[in-house]
């Protein structure tokens, strides 16, 4: 369900987890907050539709 | 038209164009135009907060060196700051950070600082910025706020808050800043100047610390277009030190730029860019536009989705550069930006990619505006300054948070690397406010030459210093 809200405090904690990053009881409740902001930024791009052979467009050169 | 009287060069309203010329033309000592910087460096720092390194022996031997004869250039004297993200030989580079502070020194000048220099410029220090360049406010915990000079309890903007506040408090004529999704055009449009954002790759960025990737810029802020043309030409050309950089050649902006707007087709964005804003942003807008004659609206497609894009693109690479300062130095970051870059990191790598896809998409769409249009106007920041330690606003009724959308016009464009000039209204008993020029890609001559013309009307200016 893409409306179903997830649980942003067990995905913060995992996440971090999984990745290695210790997060403070002091910035926790800051994290969780900015990473919901997140989720409410990112909301008109997630929305969009791209097609299946749009490529991004990378710079590296070999 | 009359032709506007020229500064004295010792003062701080003197532009770097009018230092330069009555330095080469023998009408003062380049050590004397470094003295007299550092006094009023002295004088304003208590009070404005701009700088954070100071090199005073090194632009006084430089100007010596000058005086003798050495280092002849367009910019021959003129004393510019850089935001301290830029490399400065001898010190660390603290990209507003504490914790770069016990980092190495740099071992060299960034790019952009030689080739001023090489231009006959002096450095005279690194100023205040938020930190690693996270930041639209000009904020910084450590090193205490950049405060505006039009109104010293507001913002400067940032996160070149520094390289904002020094120019239009008069303490240097032209300082360099970074830009990421807004850096360089909200402190331009909260301190009243001209600034440019350039086309993404135009101007290196070799000797900076990064903070993303995908959009870091690098470009001038100036009391002129004259300025900003002069520095922006100084500065061009291929480095095979910044693998973005462009190995196009460089197109000179300075002889074309009184040409004025005959044959340029202007063009006002519409649709996202006409809300969620204070109605002294769209006044600009509106302004700006009769002044050049503009009435057809364009609307670049997804702005919105852009500035979502942005967003995540920043939150993940920003999260990445620092992830290994976030495990072992949390307590040291700035409060304002620790969790941001802690939460940034943690977001997922399918909108990192969709992100980046849709980059092109966003590109592709843009470009065909500007198959009909040369020149795009937008607003540069939602609101003017906001007071020091704002943490929420009300932009179109609605409360956001400062830290986040003061970019809000400013992200979708840096999202695709336009170049972009800000060319600021001064507001009778109101504080300042900027309005984007947008070109498409490599055009930053278009866009100069539009500011030169609203600057010759006196549409746009600097404000006194």
């Amino acid at each position: 369900m893409a409306d179903e809200k997830p649980d942003v405090a067990r995905l913060v904690d995992e996440a971090a987890k999984a990745l290695g990053l210790p997060i403070a009881p002091e910035y926790r409740a800051n994290v969780i907050l900015n990473y919901e902001r997140s989720l409410m930024i990112a909301r008109p791009l997630l929305e969009v539709d791209l097609d299946d052979d749009l490529m991004s467009g990378p710079v590296f050169r070999p | 038209m009359s032709v506007p009287a020229m500064s004295d060069p010792l003062s701080k309203s003197a532009t770097a164009t009018e230092i330069a010329h009555a330095i080469a033309g023998g009408k003062v000592k380049a050590a004397a135009v470094i003295d007299a910087t550092l006094q009023r460096i002295a004088a304003s720092e208590p009070t404005i907060n701009a700088f954070t390194d100071i090199v005073a022996e090194r632009a006084i031997r430089r100007a010596a060196e000058i005086d003798a004869g050495k280092h002849r250039g367009p910019l021959m004297g003129v004393p510019f700051a850089v935001k301290n993200l830029f490399d400065i030989e001898g010190l660390p580079t603290r990209a507003g950070s504490k914790i770069n502070v016990d980092g190495p020194k740099a071992v060299r000048d960034g790019a952009l600082v030689r080739r001023l220099e090489d231009a006959g410029a002096i450095l005279v220090g690194g100023l205040n910025m938020g930190e690693y360049a996270y930041d639209f406010t000009g904020e910084n915990s450590h090193y205490g706020p950049s405060r505006n000079p039009r109104d010293t309890t507001r913002m400067s903007g940032g996160s070149s808050g520094g390289s904002g506040a020094a120019v239009a408090a008069g303490e240097v004529p032209l300082a360099l800043g970074s830009d990421t999704n807004g850096s360089i055009r909200v402190p331009s449009s909260l301190c009243g100047l001209f600034g440019l954002k350039p086309t993404y790759g135009r101007l290196s960025r070799a000797g900076s610390f990064p903070f993303v990737d995908s959009f870091d810029h690098l470009g001038p802020i100036a009391r002129s277009t004259e300025d900003l043309a002069l520095s922006f030409d100084a500065m061009q050309g291929w480095d095979p030190d910044d693998p973005v950089c462009t190995d196009r050649p460089a197109e000179p902006t300075l002889p074309r730029l009184g040409e004025g707007i005959d044959g340029l087709r202007v063009a006002i964005a519409g649709d996202y860019f006409t809300r969620g804003g204070e109605p002294e942003a769209f006044e600009a807008v509106a302004t700006v536009a009769k002044a050049l004659g503009a009435t057809r609206t364009v609307v670049l497609p997804e702005a919105a989705a852009a500035r979502a894009a942005a967003y995540v693109i920043t939150a993940i690479e920003g999260g990445q550069v620092h992830l290994p300062r976030l495990r072992t130095r949390p307590q040291d970051f700035d409060p304002d930006t620790r969790e941001r870059f802690m939460a940034g990191v943690l977001l997922p790598g399918a909108w990192y990619v969709k992100a980046q896809r849709f980059r092109r998409h966003y590109r592709a769409n843009v470009l065909k505006v500007f198959e009909e249009a040369d020149i795009v106007l937008a607003p540069a920041t939602p609101c003017t300054a906001p007071n020091l330690g704002q943490v929420m606003m009300k932009l179109g009724g609605v409360d956001l948070p400062v830290r986040a959308n003061l970019g809000l016009f400013t992200q979708p464009i840096s999202f695709i690397g336009l170049p972009v000039v800000v060319a600021p209204l001064q507001r009778p008993g109101g504080l300042p406010i900027g309005v984007q020029i947008i070109a498409k890609p490599y055009n930053e001559q278009a866009a100069l030459r539009v500011a030169a013309f609203l600057e010759k009307q006196g549409v746009a200016a600097a404000p006194p210093a």
